[in-house]
């Protein structure tokens, strides 16, 4: 230290400069607190982050399993389809991924495929199950499901883009779809990738009256109908997609 | 909502409380560098909430704390700033008539609950 008897500010020095010494061991003194009070700073900082992500992954678990218990309800009616919302969700987020990573993690996008039927809530069972040709009047109401669906997402403050999906998930590339006849790009991208995703569900799922298509069958037909029904961009990424994959994804749903 | 005063001689230390505690307390508390500053502050705002540095040059925390004490009026709570936890100074502060204590380097999360803890609800 400076201050040492025999060190170079000995008592030989002018009372100035012993006191000029006094004043820097004060200053550094101070120096060293301010920097430990920084330290601890930092440290609560790094705590409290790591709590609040811990409660908003908490929260985000508690919304999907909110969202999920919704979709089950849905599903619930229709005994055909037994999970084809989650099927969907998981082809159109493995789609997204490879189109545009930032719409993959925003879990709107997920919360928009499960819940694309909800609005299924407003149909009648007897119109719901009905298997003859519906009548024009019955095809009309049949046609408002993704209206009042997103109707009902929107009072869901958490659920805020999702209602996008919903009320879209009808549309058609060329503009042919329901409820609002967009075609093209003004088509919402997630909307576009869920008609994908719903369609290599529906096709490969077994119904009562018909088997499953293989995955390499659904995927030769949707081809067809690229630039009609579905994105051409969202086809060619579906493409990069190996069949092993989309089985991989069915058998974790189950 | 209480009115904060905060006494310290470091002016780093006085403003680093006074931010941390700008959303928390009434208004952005008052700063004083010395035990006289102190006294002067007190008078003037009536604070609450005091938190006292204990060796300040002019007067020292301890015996701003005994002025305090002293005086007629509302009394606030006092918190002293300590080195160690536990320690003589410690208590001769609370001989003084400190109520708590926040041992520097104190943690930010620990004074925004000591205040939180102390607001009127």
């Amino acid at each position: 230290m400076a201050l040492s008897e025999d060190g170079p500010g000995n008592g030989g020095d002018p009372p100035q400069v012993r006191a000029l010494e006094a004043q820097l061991e004060r200053e550094r003194a101070e120096g060293r607190e301010r920097e430990r009070q920084m330290e601890r700073y930092a440290s609560d900082l790094s705590e409290t982050f790591r709590a609040e992500r811990r409660r908003s992954d908490q929260l985000r678990d508690s919304y999907v399993a909110t969202v999920r218990a919704l979709t089950n309800a849905v599903e619930a009616r229709d005994a055909y389809t037994g999970k084809h919302a989650e099927r969907v969700a998981a082809y159109g987020l493995e789609l997204a991924r490879r189109i545009s990573p930032a719409l993959a993690a925003d879990p709107q996008t997920e919360f928009g495929f499960l819940l694309h039927d909800v609005g299924k809530v407003a149909i009648p069972d007897g119109l719901l199950h009905k298997a003859a040709q519906l009548t024009p009047d019955e095809e009309a109401l049949m046609r408002r499901h993704p209206e009042i669906g997103a109707e009902i997402v929107s009072h869901v403050e958490f659920l805020g883009a999702a209602a996008i999906t919903v009320r879209h998930h009808h549309e058609r590339f060329d503009g042919g779809g329901y409820p609002d006849g967009l075609a093209g790009a003004d088509i919402p991208l997630a909307a576009r990738i869920f008609a994908v995703a719903d369609a290599l569900d529906a096709m490969t799922t077994d119904r009562p009256y018909r088997p499953g298509s293989s995955f390499s069958e659904a995927r030769r037909e949707i081809a067809a109908g690229a630039g009609r029904q579905f994105d051409p961009e969202v086809v060619a990424v579906l493409d990069t997609i190996d069949d092993d994959e989309f089985d991989r994804l069915r058998a974790k749903i189950g | 909502m209480a009115a904060v005063l905060v006494v310290d001689d470091d002016p780093f230390i006085r403003q680093l409380i006074a931010s941390t505690l700008e959303d928390t307390a009434r208004d952005r508390p008052t700063e004083a560098g010395d035990g006289i500053e102190a006294l002067e502050a007190f008078e003037r705002e009536q604070p609450q909430i005091v938190f006292m540095d204990l060796s300040m040059p002019r007067m020292g925390g301890l015996e701003a704390v005994r002025r305090v004490r002293s005086s007629a009026g509302i009394q606030p709570t006092i918190v002293m700033l300590t080195a160690f936890a536990g320690d003589e100074n410690e208590r001769a502060a609370e001989e003084a008539g400190a109520d708590l204590f926040l041992t520097k380097p104190f943690s930010p999360l620990e004074l925004l609950n000591l205040v939180h803890d102390l607001q009127p609800r």
